[in-house]
């Protein structure tokens, strides 16, 4: 028998006891991962190190990670709204394609518009857009009780084909020798850069969004009542709280900040709408809200340290011939440790006395 | 006479001040029925954990064989030969019969699907059982179910059987199969524990009874020399009162709730009303439709139109309006499930159905409500008296202050509680009785009780319920009503 026992926790555990189970969790990941490279004939620490200098080691790698971090963020702000009342959106991915073409639809439409109009309809769009592609599973789930996991995940599928659909087809430029992509957006359909930075303005976004998400969790009966019925459903009924209309809140707020994740790709990043926006970042979301509990200050670090995940994978690419899947491989890593880790926060380990 | 199969000899358990077994002593016989009877929170659960190893006795020794056997363990229970078919099958759905049954059996690596079918079918006929083995467990009905969880304890050679309630998702002619079951196993030298709160059931089967009441054993009796199903209710719910009250005289005034001819699948045409001033208790034994009455009132389930009207309003209407403050408060039995979200803060919790008076548009005025529950923890009590702890670190006792502490600050004019002091200790019973008879001067409250003498220390009315009916209706005054309250638990004498 194990000399020790899981007994549950009589006191929660504190602030200080979170951050440290959360230190050690990532702590055990990157040994994994290192074990890892060891195997395959990498030199682990230099393999570490060449990732986090990749990441974070110039201010050049630092600047690419914040770029990445942006939409990874405003995906995972948006899950963790559907996760607080325990509605599994797995579907940010197809949000973001959602948002990106409402957006784009905006920008082709209204060339000729300036600035002050054009961006901000552009993003209204791209909410509307996202927040139908949220609207539905809700509908669905409520109409026909669909497991909203499905269906959001096959959504994504429906949303990344269409937006192929678009730029293979309708929305094609035809001065791009054949590429499957958009004409450039005009100058005012392009959230600009901060100051002499290659960040763009996407940064301040995320601040002000997040405080928003954050102000409705604190303030707001709203928000009140989505974090009780997360809690207890039953309880939820019991209270009169309007769980349906919860449901169909959550998930349209859920879409509608994954579709503004998806606007500021395409606007800021690319400044046309293309396949290549879709690498993952909403399913990378789903990793970081639960990394940081659903917190959104917390959802910025994490979000940060999974975009520098991305970049420094690169360098591990170029300098060590480490494939990029090892990227993915971490990621997942992290995800383990870190829920396993969450046991604590219910349970701690005692030692089995003798006899 | 033989050593029997298991004897308890004065099994206490507390949690925290509330004692859920008291000096409890109990023998299993081979060959007998033991029926275990008592209400809901009569301690009947803590006793069965304890023997199947999943709670440890405060004291008390456990004899198996007439050895003492400490059973620290639920695997050490089945060695012991114990075991129990619980209320909530233990089954997995997508697997068979046969393989339902060997689960978790000791064994090689591979799986001899035909020897372990041949042996279900070869036990089952031993018992007078009749299973396909190869069905998959989601195809079976509830009865079908039960014997494969019967079955699955004789694989084992469970020599003690504990049924837990095990009529409650039968249907009358699977009950009956399931009886024919238990004395085939006891002809073969079983012993049987069967806990329920039927009355008839229990003196269908039983050889013996005890009866359970507040944690303690107050009667055991072989059921021979039971006279009627009467007698049986009349030891289970007792009659003496164990504190008093100070119940000033108040006047009734207007209707706070009316129903009329309420018809569920359970119930069959109930009605009542209860004026402001008064406390209607329903008594009756558990399971009589008690829990149906207070889910269609308090919202949980929709009643037909026009057969449930509150505060002078249709179902449909008051329930379709926003601020329930002033109105109705419900305080439900099941606590941590439904009164509570345990994974929020006493704060949050108490914010859950007040939250229409301290909101301001959109806003939720936290600061206000901290104010406000920071001097209610006080006033009720509770511990610990802090708005950022959990619900979950709350005890049974504590946490329903906390409930009753945030349903009183709403102002009800109507108040439905349900088995308000079970599992409290007897201190805590009294608060909570105190604050009802004060609650009644501005409400009309209805309280659903296993226990007459909660009925008797705060009702001016008395209603039982028996079979998805109110059988009678009475002044808790009338004295001769109340002597017949027994016969009329037990469906034997409706005076309409």
């Amino acid at each position: 028998m194990l000399p020790m026992r899981v007994a549950k926790r009589q006191e929660p555990l504190g602030y200080w006891g979170s951050c440290v189970v959360l230190s050690v969790a990532l702590l055990l990941s990157l040994l994994l991962s290192a074990g890892m490279l060891a195997i395959r004939g990498t030199p682990p620490l230099e393999g570490i190190l060449t990732l986090f200098r990749g990441a974070f080691g110039s201010p050049w790698a630092l600047e690419d990670s914040i770029l990445k971090a942006i939409p990874i963020y405003l995906c995972a702000l948006g899950v963790a709204v559907a996760f607080r009342l325990k509605i599994w959106n797995i579907g940010a991915e197809g949000q973001f394609a959602l948002g990106a073409i409402g957006a784009t639809w905006v920008a082709l439409s209204f060339p000729d518009w300036p600035k002050f109009a054009l961006l901000p309809a552009m993003a209204a769009m791209a909410c509307l857009c996202g927040g139908f592609w949220g609207l539905i599973p809700a509908l669905l789930r409520q109409k026909f009780r669909a497991n909203e996991i499905i269906v959001t995940l096959m959504l994504n599928y429906v949303a990344i084909l269409f937006l192929d659909y678009l730029v293979y087809g309708v929305w094609k430029d035809p001065a791009s020798f054949g590429f499957p992509m958009t004409p450039v957006f005009t100058d005012g359909a392009i959230v600009g850069k901060i100051g002499t930075s290659s960040i763009n303005w996407g940064l301040a976004h995320c601040i002000l969004l997040g405080l928003v998400i954050w102000v409705f969790f604190r303030f707001t009966r709203l928000g009140f009542e989505v974090k009780a019925s997360g809690d207890n459903v039953r309880a939820a009924r019991y209270a009169g709280l309007p769980y349906n209309r919860l449901v169909v809140l959550v998930l349209v707020i859920s879409g509608a900040l994954a579709g503004w994740a998806g606007f500021l790709e395409a606007s800021a990043t690319v400044h046309r709408l293309q396949p290549s926006i879709m690498v993952g970042y909403g399913y990378t979301a789903i990793v970081v809200a639960w990394l940081a509990r659903l917190n959104p200050l917390a959802i910025g670090f994490a979000a940060l340290l999974l975009a520098g995940l991305r970049v420094g994978v690169e360098s591990l690419q170029l300098d060590l011939q480490v494939p990029a899947a090892f990227g993915g491989i971490i990621e997942g890593l992290v995800l383990l440790t870190v829920l396993a880790g969450g046991l604590f926060t219910h349970y701690r380990l005692v030692w089995r006395r003798p006899g | 006479m033989a050593v029997p199969l298991i004897r308890l000899e004065n099994i206490s358990k507390s949690f925290g001040r509330v004692r859920a077994n008291h000096q409890v002593s109990l023998t299993i016989e081979q060959g007998r029925v033991l029926a275990l009877l008592g209400e809901n929170g009569a301690g009947k659960s803590t006793l069965m954990s304890i023997l199947a190893g999943q709670l440890q006795p405060d004291s008390g020794t456990i004899f198996v064989d007439g050895q003492p056997l400490a059973i620290t363990a639920t695997d050490k229970a089945i060695e012991a030969g114990i075991g129990m078919v619980y209320q909530h099958f233990k089954l997995v759905g997508a697997l068979t019969v046969a393989e339902n049954i060997f689960l978790g059996r000791p064994g090689g690596l591979w799986l001899n699907l035909r020897t372990m079918q041949a042996e279900v079918v070869a036990l089952a006929e031993r018992y007078g059982m009749q299973v396909d083995p190869a069905a998959l467990i989601s195809d079976l009905s509830m009865g079908e179910r039960q014997q494969v969880e019967i079955l699955k304890l004789l694989q084992r050679e469970s020599r003690v059987l504990i049924f837990d309630e095990p009529t409650a998702v039968l249907t009358p002619h699977e009950a009956d199969n399931l009886f024919a079951t238990m004395r085939k196993m006891t002809a073969l030298g079983k012993g049987i524990v069967f806990i329920s709160h039927k009355l008839e059931e229990v003196m269908a089967v039983a050889d013996r009874i005890a009866i359970l009441r507040r944690g303690e054993i107050v009667d055991t009796v072989a059921a021979a020399e039971v006279a009627s199903t009467a007698e049986l209710a009349e030891r289970m719910v007792g009659r003496e009162v164990l504190l008093r009250v100070e119940k000033s005289p108040m006047e009734a005034r207007q209707i706070v709730l009316k129903v009329s001819d309420l018809t569920t699948p359970v119930l069959a045409g109930v009605s009542l009303e209860l004026r402001q001033g008064e406390i209607l208790a329903l008594v009756g034994v558990a399971g009589n439709g008690q829990k149906q009455l207070v889910e269609a009132i308090c919202g949980l389930h929709r009643p037909a139109p026009e057969s449930v009207r509150i505060l002078g309003m249709e179902w449909a209407e008051f329930f379709g309006r926003g601020n329930r403050d002033n109105t109705l408060s419900y305080i439900p039995e099941d606590r941590q499930g439904l009164a509570t979200c345990q994974g929020l803060d006493l704060l949050d919790n108490f914010l859950l159905t007040t939250r229409g008076g301290f909101s301001r548009g959109p806003w939720l005025d936290r600061r206000r409500a901290a104010e406000k529950i920071g001097h209610l923890l006080g006033e009720f009590d509770i511990r610990p008296a802090d708005p950022q702890a959990f619900a979950w670190q709350l005890s049974g006792g504590n946490l329903q202050k906390l409930v009753l502490a945030r349903e009183f600050y709403r102002r009800p004019r109507l108040i439905v509680a349900e088995q308000p002091t079970q599992g409290l200790d007897i201190a805590a019973a009294e608060d909570v009785w105190n604050l009802l008879l004060k609650a009644r001067e501005a409400a009309g409250v209805l309280v659903v009780t296993g226990d007459l003498g909660e009925a008797f220390a705060l009702a001016d009315r008395i209603g039982v319920m028996y079979n998805g009916r109110i059988v009678a209706l009475f002044a808790s005054d009338d004295e001769e009503m109340v002597a017949l309250i027994p016969q009329m638990m037990a469906g034997l004498a409706a005076a309409d």
